[in-house]
């Protein structure tokens, strides 16, 4: 096995990074308040991780789109795995020992970046070892299958939740039992008991958070739109990381003000606004301070993402916290990309691109993510009834060796180019 | 007919109905996929991109239906571009679990039975019990007489290859069972007093993705390597556990059983199911060494390599790991690397 050999956590340099970025946006008064927020709140969750070990608190690394509610009911450190390879990459542009460890393991190129690198960084003893693995089968084949790789490199026991491709009573009854059955292993493996009312407040927040993020669609719809060109990925990272946390609500709440104010006031994300764009998954994190510089050079504009901010209807019920969180699944953005691909899906692009008035959509084809980039076709078509232009972006969300910062400027200004002439 | 697309769609539903159940394998040798490619786009498997491919050129036209499983990301996404893109009269998917719990196998049996619902709305019919014990029964005899052909293949010189053994097996996929049996039941005759029989310089297994083209296996068997036995979907995963009717279940708890117990595709939960009954047939078959190909893209399968390998060394066994494209025939870097291999272990032997 790989050793740590005196290598640097990798958390560190998450939290120095948010730290300066608070103290820089702390001396700016310019500056969205919510976003010294934002950062001081990773700073904090990758603190906490840092110290948990030491602290004798119990570690549970799980991945995306898994109930973290159910880990802060019990008082259990989580750790979200693919938001933390991203956060590496986002803030160290710097995965490359990761990634190949990952390979030295044995793990092909084509299992995507997050995945890989978060394998080669456990092997490396550049991340916390988990006290357990849990994993789902959301959203991929590449969730499923990392959890039991996972549990051996780092030595602890897991779960696995098998979600279930589609949605009747049936389903949910067994989501149900998936559910409950991890709570019984993660009270055997932690000795800690769940703690229904507090799941329960949790829920209850939870259902305020969404409906916070409702509330922010709303004002993104304006024309010129408040939020930034890029700023989605914070509200993603909230969805991630803090459901139903307080600081998650406060947050989400100074942000609706803040961005209530600029729509008030007529104030754009980008002066002038002249490209109103859809983003279609996530942008290659290592150039996110690129893109939002390319964004604001050019007027364009992310106003919306059907699969991580376009939440589904509905409402939690904190008197039923277990079962408002199996619901939660069903009503994740990135859920109509699960289950057969129908008019949920479809229908849910097309109304997003009327409702936010979209000039055209950037689908980012991340190579390794084969559930998302079998969409392409079918998205570039239904789009195409509407007249709504799509750029796809070959790129990797973690991997700087797909394509550089130059092609995707290249592909870009030929982009806006385009819909400038359409205009 | 009905076209199905992966191992875990309940054949016998099908044939119950009175149709033909026809395997949905694209086309078995290597091929240019820019319409594949174009719909699924390049990071798919070649698997899906192949089957495609062929739906779009038409190739699928006389099919009634298609039907899938949640099984993996391709399937999954092959189904749905299918079905936006390909006029098939009736699509039916199922969602499969990826655990053996009891839950899981309601579960299943509950999507087993609206399958069957909705086949019978589509054809107008009653699938009856009968039916159904009937049609287990001559898909059960298909397995049974798979099986003898493999035991077979535990000889010191079996009479038969690893490359017929995959014609066989192509012909099983796409011929209506009953003439299949008759002409199995023929060939097993033929073979009992066969004076054919096949030496190797080393007993291989084949495993990893999805493969139905004999070349590949002819190229490896070409030099000198016997392939006894493979962990395939298209080969003893298709075959290996009988339906087991008794008098506690109905035909369709029995075949849903049967179809989520059985030896199990990577994508199931824990691996070390799939992985122990990979070393048990290594054992039986008395096996020096594996090839493990996985399509460029099929996830599940690359994820399960690092964890089988070690668990293949544990038992002595050396592991070649090659990364293809869906029908390749292992000409070329392939058959340079078999080559090595059947040179390693030849070495080890010594």
């Amino acid at each position: 096995m790989i050793g740590s050999q005196g290598r640097e956590n990798k958390l560190n340099s998450i939290i120095r990074a948010c730290r300066i970025i608070v103290k820089m946006n702390q001396a700016s008064p310019e500056r969205r308040k919510s976003d010294a927020m934002y950062y001081q709140m990773l700073a904090s969750y990758y603190t906490r991780l840092l110290n948990a070990k030491k602290e004798g608190e119990f570690v549970a690394a799980h991945t995306v789109f898994f109930p973290a509610e159910i880990l802060y009911a019990m008082d259990i450190v989580p750790m979200h795995t693919e938001t933390t390879t991203w956060m590496i990459a986002l803030f160290t542009g710097d995965s490359a020992d990761m990634l190949s460890t990952g390979a030295e393991l044995g793990l092909a190129s084509e299992i995507c970046s997050p995945h890989r690198g978060l394998a080669g960084a456990f092997a490396l003893g550049v991340l916390p070892r988990p006290s357990v693995m849990l994993w789902s089968n959301l959203v991929c084949d590449n969730t499923a299958k990392s959890g039991e790789l996972l549990m051996e490199i780092n030595h602890c026991p897991g779960f696995f939740i098998d979600h279930p491709f589609q949605h009747s009573e049936d389903e949910e009854k067994y989501l149900l039992g998936e559910l409950t059955d991890m709570i019984h292993f993660l009270e055997e493996q932690s000795g800690r008991k769940m703690d229904w009312d507090r799941l329960a407040d949790i829920v209850a927040r939870m259902d305020r958070q969404i409906k916070l993020l409702r509330e922010i669609n709303e004002l993104r719809k304006a024309i010129p739109t408040p939020f930034s060109p890029q700023g989605f990925l914070q509200l993603l990272t909230i969805d991630y990381l803090f459901p139903g946390r307080p600081d998650a609500i406060e947050y989400l709440e100074t942000l609706r003000d803040e961005l209530a104010e600029r729509v008030k006031a007529g104030q754009g994300a980008v002066s002038p606004e002249r490209f109103r764009l859809m983003s279609l998954f996530i942008p290659p994190m290592y150039l996110i301070g690129f893109l939002e510089k390319i964004s604001q050079e050019y007027g364009a504009v992310s106003v919306t993402e059907p699969f991580f901010t376009y939440w589904g209807e509905g409402d939690l019920d904190p008197a039923k916290p277990l079962e408002s969180v199996a619901k939660k699944s069903y009503m994740i953005p990135e859920m109509r990309m699960y289950g057969p691909l129908d008019e949920r899906a479809l229908n849910g692009i097309v109304s997003c691109a009327e409702q936010y008035r979209v000039d055209g959509a950037v689908y980012y084809a991340d190579v390794g993510c084969r559930h998302t980039c079998a969409t392409i076709k079918l998205f570039k078509d239904v789009l195409d009834r509407i007249d709504v232009p799509v750029l796809t972006l070959d790129c990797d969300v973690v991997d700087p060796t797909i394509t550089s910062e130059e092609d995707i400027r290249d592909k870009l200004e030929q982009f806006f180019e385009l819909l400038e002439d359409r205009q | 007919m009905f076209g199905w697309l992966c191992t875990y769609v309940p054949e016998e539903i099908i044939h119950a109905a009175g149709a033909l159940p026809v395997r949905i394998t694209g086309y078995s040798q290597e091929m240019e996929l820019e319409d594949g490619t174009a719909y699924l786009y390049i990071n798919s498997c070649s698997f899906s991109r192949s089957c495609l491919q062929l739906g779009l050129k038409g190739e699928y036209d006389y099919l009634d239906g298609v039907i899938g499983g949640s099984t993996c990301d391709g399937a999954r996404r092959l189904f749905d571009l299918w079905r936006n893109y390909i006029d098939t009269p009736f699509y039916h998917v199922l969602t499969v679990p990826r655990k053996y719990t009891q839950p899981a196998h309601d579960l299943y049996n509950s999507q087993v039975a609206q399958f069957k619902t909705h086949l019978e709305e589509f054809l107008n019919i009653q699938i009856t019990y009968e039916s159904l014990y009937q049609s287990t029964g001559v898909y059960n005899e298909a397995r049974a007489l798979l099986k003898r052909l493999y035991e077979l293949r535990k000889f010191d010189n079996p009479p038969i290859t690893g490359a017929e053994t995959m014609e066989v097996l192509n012909a099983c996929f796409r011929m209506p069972k009953e003439l299949f049996n008759e002409w199995l039941r023929s060939l097993l005759d033929e073979l009992a007093i066969s004076d054919n029989t096949h030496t190797s310089r080393a007993r291989l297994m084949v495993v990893g993705s999805v493969m139905t083209n004999p070349e590949f296996i002819k190229s490896i068997e070409e030099q000198g390597g016997l392939v006894v036995t493979d962990e395939l979907c298209t080969s003893t995963r298709y075959w290996s556990d009988p339906v087991v009717l008794d008098g506690d279940k109905t035909p369709v708890e029995a075949i849903s059983r049967r179809y989520l117990n059985n030896f199990p595709c990577a994508r199931m939960f824990p691996s070390d199911e799939r992985f122990n009954r990979i070393l048990d047939l290594a054992r039986d078959f008395r096996v020096d060494g594996v090839i493990s190909q996985i399509i460029r893209y099929c996830v599940p399968y690359a994820h399960d390599l690092p964890l089988l390998t070690e668990r293949l060394k544990a038992q002595g066994i050396p592991t070649l790991a090659l990364d293809v494209e869906y029908g390749t025939s292992g000409s070329g870097q392939i058959r340079t690397r078999v080559q090595a291999f059947l040179e390693m272990l030849e070495a080890k032997r010594r």
